[in-house]
């Protein structure tokens, strides 16, 4: 019988907190209004030959989770530090919310960073950390407060705030960092791989939560990393750098199964590119065999994705089979990825294990790929 | 058995060393309290010599001296040291070896050397300008001098084992450049402003070179004094200004290695 009303009593104070947490919510976006950002021709050089960005153009919606995404050295750091004035642009065009910010301090932008190394106070309590910009903008103690224990409240902070900051782990560390620049309510916040510094399950514990966080608050958030799997993970949109320049952009899964070229397929974790030696209208006669696409095709290379392919033991004729050997298996569990070379080249496989026999090393198998998962691209 | 025969050899080494160091220093103390007014022989104890200290106008007027010289070299040094310090923090990314090489000078020149570099310049400086006049105001100059070394090397290696972002995450969060020092910069290099400003404090009070070539005739510092007061042999009134010099040396070194410590601390917390 207890037992029975305490479960009633749980569940109407579990409907009350939620009714609770969505009022917060709708409040907290009709506070905050969030911006776009738009960069035309943004161009940065360090020294004499080391350019970091070479004339960058990108919009970025208003309330959007926007990642750039690169390897290190792409210039997506010196891009996220001139939206936060901390680094000046050469030259080019930068407005936030329709505002031309290109000569504006980083104390007088309306943006905020969660860094990399948290950059956390050490001299001052997680309390006072998390009122800093708020001081630093004249806000009155009382007020600040108030919001502070707000923010504390929506990022679940609990006792946190009363701890010294050397008390803190990691993760702590990083999610005061995030509340410290959400107190100020920014126009746009950004994060410079915030999560690069934990471990793997903390990490996609964070994710999930920064996703929650932004999706609740409807903020602009710019995300820099250097890990495609974040970055797809948590993005309304990613823009893949290289080399100072824009790559591509776009929603996660055009970037991953549209690439618009080899760097991009390459950084996304592809590793099946193969030559065209031929065209024949939609046959393409490439180093690893004779394929038939959908329609026409541009470009000089052909992308087979992993997962897109079945493989059928020994060797069968047909339109778009490969015949092959396995010379390698990784076994993981949910899936298994083969390495079957065929011709004169090499190709990975990913199958989903459902329970059936996977095959092994050195069977002869047949790789098949239907016509419409074929991409062309050129280097 | 051997190994603890030499960890004994060691112990007793240890307490020779603390003995040789710090008997002498002991039997100072120890005479300061003495009833009669002989070197030789303890015949009871008396605060005697405290009270006739007290009662000496020129000990007094050099105790004085002392402290108005150590608090005033100590603030100005404090002020530009930090300044330099911040400076070879900013820009520790450029060549800086022959600027960092005269920084460092005046920390292992002979005392004597600088006594009379700054003599012979204050002298030559008055003669041409009708200004400094060895007095107190020279020995501020020079003491300065020496004790700027000290205070940026202190500043700086505090500034260096921050993390830099901490400068961009102030900026960040909309402190204009006179906040940022205000809030971020000062309270964060307060540890090390402290033990800086006591360090120079017990360099000044310690000084006697220095002192002696830069002082003028109303300026006499304690050990200046003490140094006229021995050529007469050594009374017991000497030993206790010994005694409190002593006294206050060593509290001024406790906060500053207190003060040290915690800026130590602070950054191995950080890391």
């Amino acid at each position: 019988m207890t037992d029975l009303t305490n479960a009633v009593n749980t569940t109407e104070r579990l409907d009350r907190e939620e009714a609770r947490v969505a009022a917060a919510d709708a409040a907290a976006r009709g506070k905050r209004g969030a911006s776009s950002i738009r960069m035309q021709g943004l161009r940065k050089q360090f020294g004499r030959d080391s350019i970091a960005l070479a004339g960058v153009d990108l919009d970025i919606h208003a309330g959007e989770f926007f990642t750039l995404l690169g390897p290190s050295g792409c210039g997506k750091t010196t891009l996220l530090r001139i939206l936060a004035g901390l680094e000046e642009a050469d030259d080019g065009q930068l407005t936030i919310g329709g505002k031309d910010v290109i000569d504006t301090p980083p104390h007088q932008r309306s943006v905020n960073t969660v860094f990399q190394s948290y950059a956390l106070f050490p001299h001052l309590s997680v309390r006072e950390n998390l009122a800093f910009g708020l001081k630093m903008r004249g806000v009155a103690a009382k007020a600040r407060e108030a919001k502070v224990a707000e923010i504390a409240q929506f990022i679940q902070l609990g006792d946190l705030v009363d701890r010294r900051i050397d008390q803190l782990s990691g993760g702590q560390r990083q999610r005061i960092a995030l509340a410290r620049a959400l107190v100020c309510e920014p126009d746009v916040l950004l994060l410079d791989e915030p999560l690069s510094a934990l471990d793997a399950g903390l990490r996609s514990q964070l994710q999930v939560e920064l996703l929650r966080v932004q999706k609740r608050l409807g903020m602009t958030f710019v995300f820099v990393t250097h890990d495609q799997d974040e970055a797809m993970v948590m993005s309304d949109r990613i823009a893949v750098l290289d080399d100072g320049h824009i790559q591509q952009v776009g929603p996660p899964q055009e970037v991953y199964e549209r690439p618009a070229n080899a760097f991009v397929a390459r950084f996304m974790g592809h590793g099946n590119l193969y030559r065209i030696h031929r065209r024949d209208g939609s046959r393409l006669s490439t180093e690893i065999g004779t394929l038939q696409m959908d329609g026409d095709s541009q470009g000089e290379l052909v992308l087979m994705r992993p997962e897109t392919l079945d493989l059928k033991p020994g060797h069968v004729e047909g339109p778009n089979h490969l015949p092959g050997t396995i010379t390698e298996r990784l076994y993981r569990g949910s899936h298994a990825e083969f390495r079957i070379r065929i011709a004169d080249t090499t190709l990975q496989a990913t199958v989903n294990n459902r329970g059936r026999r996977l095959p092994d090393v050195g069977d002869e198998v047949t790789v098949v790929v239907a016509p419409e998962d074929l991409v062309t691209l050129s280097e | 058995m051997r190994k603890r025969t030499l960890k004994r050899c060691l112990t007793a080494f240890w307490w020779i060393t603390l003995v040789f160091l710090y008997l002498p220093l002991a039997v100072v103390v120890l005479f300061s309290f003495n009833a009669s007014n002989s070197a030789a022989s303890m015949t009871g104890l008396s605060l005697r010599w405290y009270h006739q200290l007290l009662g000496n106008e020129q000990i007094m007027a050099a105790f004085g001296n002392t402290l108005v010289l150590a608090i005033c070299s100590s603030v100005i040094a404090l002020v530009i040291g930090c300044l330099i310090g911040y400076g070879m923090y900013r820009h520790r990314h450029r060549k800086l070896g022959w600027l960092i090489v005269l920084i460092y000078l005046p920390i292992v020149l002979p005392d004597i050397v600088f006594g009379i570099s700054e003599m012979a310049f204050f002298v030559q400086f008055h003669r041409l300008t009708g200004l400094l006049q060895p007095g107190l105001g020279t020995m501020v100059i020079a003491h300065v001098t020496f004790q700027i070394p000290f205070v940026a090397l202190i500043v700086y290696s505090r500034f260096v084992g921050l993390d830099p972002t901490l400068f961009e995450a102030a900026k960040d969060l909309y402190a204009t450049p006179v906040k940022r020092v205000v809030h971020f910069m000062l309270p964060t290099i307060k540890p090390a402003l402290i033990s800086a400003f006591f360090l120079s404090f017990t360099l000044s009070v310690d000084d006697f070179v220095i002192s002696f070539f830069t002082a003028g005739p109303e300026s006499a510092t304690l050990p200046i004094y003490i140094w006229g007061a021995i050529k007469k042999g050594v009374s017991p009134e000497i030993n206790a200004i010994a005694t409190l010099m002593i006294g206050a040396v060593a509290i001024a070194a406790a906060i500053s290695l207190l003060f040290s410590r915690k800026n130590q601390h602070s950054r191995k917390r950080q890391s």
